[in-house]
């Protein structure tokens, strides 16, 4: 087990002279961002030395998202509101026949976004909405305008504070209808608006809506009785529904977008997650869990492979072409998901060949090769390590 | 201008895992082709001995293409994959490692004299959100038709390697197929001897027409590069309305697989009325007047010649 702040081990050594050796060539990086469950703090990990970098101070605990592009990474603040954001120091540069990695010491941005509840986080190519569910306002900016400190700010508002979430996609922004007769259940709908802020269209009924994700050129939104998709790319975004067809009766609430393959992985009921492919006749495809889903993610490197957390203490890969869990690894003791919805339980993050998974009560981040699927080494962590996000690659550094 | 310059020594075979002969297959050989073009070579190729799949359709634009779970699905099953190559099809690594195929991977521009991609155009997109690069070179050769007949003869030399029962057929189909490709060939250098040698000079979208410019002897201008995921600098979209206004391109032109805006953008900085869209990196829909190959050929050049000599 190796422990933050404890002296460098002998291998980090090695692997530092290695990677010294190599400089001008070849480098890879990966950097874990880790919040703690209970202390409002980001911890930033070397996952090629499995150091803690620098710890931030934060306003409240909080939940973490990176940015596509991996440059920053931003803490929303539920309870503090606020979101704060990171610089992740690692930035790459493509020239065509080969990427740039550049590396530089990760920090917390003199930028900070103020609001009432923030909840949501949607980057779409470098367009960021960010959704304040205290005051059922977006705030949309640009990445590139953050990490130069000057972020113009547009606001996109609604008719009232609700649970909501926002998508900047080019010269438009899908954002929640709220339900005005019930404000504190679940949206209603999609909005389309303007930069001017005009509607666009009437309002695209999603009742129940919560759970957005993005997969290539497609933008996925989940309601009560099916996905709102829509397609990005030339012309007006267009928007239709998916229906859930011949799954039992449930709904999905929260989805994560395929990297590399095309598709959508969401929560289908306690036990089970569904495969989502538009394009595909047989759009969903229904996978039960041996207990009840606590955590499930995409791997953005393995195109073919996803990874579900269960309450018995197992992470699950699954092969999302042949639509089914493949493998399954013991990593934790179980953790119920009676209780709160909020209570500390194991987060997964992909940090380039490894698989990492938080264990909270225990302290320790496991760590999995996600090439052979077999547990490697642990990184304690102080307190009780919560959301994780990666963020790094591979690149000539100069 | 752009200058042909010789890099086959640098081309890549992406793949080359042979399934081995199926010489006595009673089922289709199962072909899937990574875009609409390819997928046109090879029906013509393999007729009704073939079973195919198109994986990004008319009007579809592979330099973007995400490739679904059925996709790698219908990959895995089958016989033979014919590709671009040149790394055209950007999704095709992660593809073919995600469907673990079998299959021979058929890069069909084995035997072609790359290009460079033209100066200017490099790549400054972040990256960090897909592994996806087009290195210098063009990757698109298919837009001379003396490249399509070499296509052609790999898509026949892969069929008789997987089906050795049925090479005699997608040898004599080939040859009556490269026969038509050598009358379009003809037709389109008659079109283009028609236009004054100082009208030659167009805009399109992005960088698709390197090889026909090189063929048939227009020049071809475009604001985005090589692939249609690198956006147009300010400064090149610039440049590019300053030529127009300089009286230095004839006529601009819609792509079928590109977002329309900045060329309707140079149109309406310059008065130069759109000349009408070029067929570039995928087919028409079947009732659009470039459903075949041979078809897309020739409506480009009808196009170009009708929009320059009526302008």
């Amino acid at each position: 087990m190796k422990h933050l702040l404890a002296s460098t081990p002998a291998l980090a050594v090695l692997l530092g002279f290695a990677t010294a050796s190599a400089f001008a060539e070849e480098q890879t990086a990966w950097r874990l961002f880790v919040s703690d469950h209970a202390q409002p703090i980001v911890h930033a990990i070397d996952m090629e030395t499995g150091q803690k970098i620098d710890t931030f101070n934060v306003r409240a605990p909080t939940s973490l998202y990176r940015s596509a592009s991996g440059r920053t990474v931003f803490a929303v603040q539920g309870k503090g509101d606020v979101i704060s954001v990171l610089s992740s120091g690692i930035s790459f540069g493509d020239h065509g026949d080969h990427g740039d990695i550049s590396m530089e010491a990760p920090k917390l941005l003199d930028v900070s976004f103020e609001g009432k509840k923030p909840s949501h986080f949607v980057d779409h190519e470098g367009d960021i909405a960010l959704f304040f569910d205290g005051e059922g306002k977006t705030r949309v900016t640009r990445e590139a305008d953050i990490l130069e400190g000057k972020p113009a700010i547009r606001e996109v508002t609604t008719d009232a504070p609700h649970h909501g979430v926002a998508i900047a996609l080019g010269d438009h922004v899908f954002v929640s209808e709220p339900n005005l007769e019930k404000p504190d259940e679940l949206p209603i709908g999609i909005r389309v608006v303007d930069r001017s802020g005009a509607s666009v269209g009437g309002l695209h009924d999603c009742p129940d809506l919560h759970g957005e994700a993005s997969s290539g050129n497609l933008v996925a939104v989940a309601c009560a009785k099916g996905l709102l998709i829509t397609s990005t790319g030339t012309g007006a975004p267009a928007i239709n529904l998916l229906p859930y067809a011949d799954l039992p009766e449930g709904k999905s609430t929260t989805l994560v977008g395929g990297r590399g393959l095309q598709y959508f992985l969401g929560n289908y009921g306690p036990s089970a997650v569904v495969l989502i492919d538009p394009k595909s006749d047989d759009a969903f495809r229904l996978i039960e869990l041996p207990t009840r889903r606590v955590h499930f993610t995409v791997d953005p490197v393995r195109a073919k492979f996803a990874y579900v957390f269960t309450e018995d203490g197992q992470l699950h890969r699954i092969d999302v072409v042949a639509g089914k869990v493949d493998a399954s690894l013991k990593l934790t003791e179980p953790y119920s998901m009676d209780g709160h919805w909020s209570d500390p339980r194991p987060r997964i993050a992909v940090a380039g060949d490894r698989i990492v998974v938080s264990d909270p009560l225990k302290g320790v981040l496991h760590t999995v090769d996600a090439t052979t699927f077999t547990p490697t080494e642990e990184i304690s962590v102080e307190g009780k390590p919560f959301n994780l996000v990666a963020v790094g690659g591979s690149g000539e550094a100069h | 201008m752009l200058r042909t310059i010789g890099f086959a020594s640098l081309m890549s075979v992406i793949t080359l895992t042979s399934l081995g002969t199926t010489s006595a297959s009673a089922e289709p050989l199962k072909v899937v082709a990574s875009f609409s073009i390819i997928g046109d070579f090879a029906r013509n190729v393999g007729g009704d001995r073939i079973e195919l799949t198109t994986l990004v359709g008319p009007d579809g634009d592979a330099h973007v293409y995400e490739p679904s779970p059925a996709d790698a699905v219908t990959m895995s099953k089958a016989n033979v994959v014919l590709v671009n190559g040149l790394q055209f099809e950007g999704f095709l690594q992660r593809l073919v490692e995600a469907s673990a195929t079998k299959a021979s991977v058929v890069e069909l521009t084995k035997g072609v004299l790359p290009i460079k991609m033209k100066q200017g155009h490099e790549h400054t997109a972040e990256a960090g959100s897909d592994d996806h690069n087009h290195g210098d070179l063009d990757p698109h050769a298919f837009q001379s038709i003396a490249n399509a007949r070499i296509y052609v003869k790999n898509i026949a030399d892969a069929f008789c390697a997987a089906d050795a029962t049925g090479c005699d057929s997608y040898k004599a189909n080939a040859e009556v197929y490269t026969a038509k490709l050598d009358a379009a060939d003809a037709e389109v250098k008659v079109a283009v001897a028609a236009i004054p040698e100082d009208k030659r000079i167009v805009i399109t979208s992005h960088d698709a027409f390197g090889y026909f410019e090189n063929a048939y002897g227009l020049t071809f201008l475009a604001p985005e590069g090589i692939s249609t995921e690198a956006e147009a600098s300010a400064a090149d979209v610039a440049a590019l309305i300053s030529q127009v206004r300089g009286d230095k391109a004839s006529a601009i032109f819609l792509e079928n697989i590109t977002n329309p805006r900045l060329i309707e953008q140079i149109s309406s900085e310059t008065g130069v009325k759109v000349g009408g869209t070029l067929y570039s990196d995928a087919l028409s829909k079947a009732d659009g007047p470039a459903a075949t190959y041979i078809d897309m050929m020739k409506t480009n050049i009808a196009t170009i010649k009708g929009a320059i000599l009526g302008s």
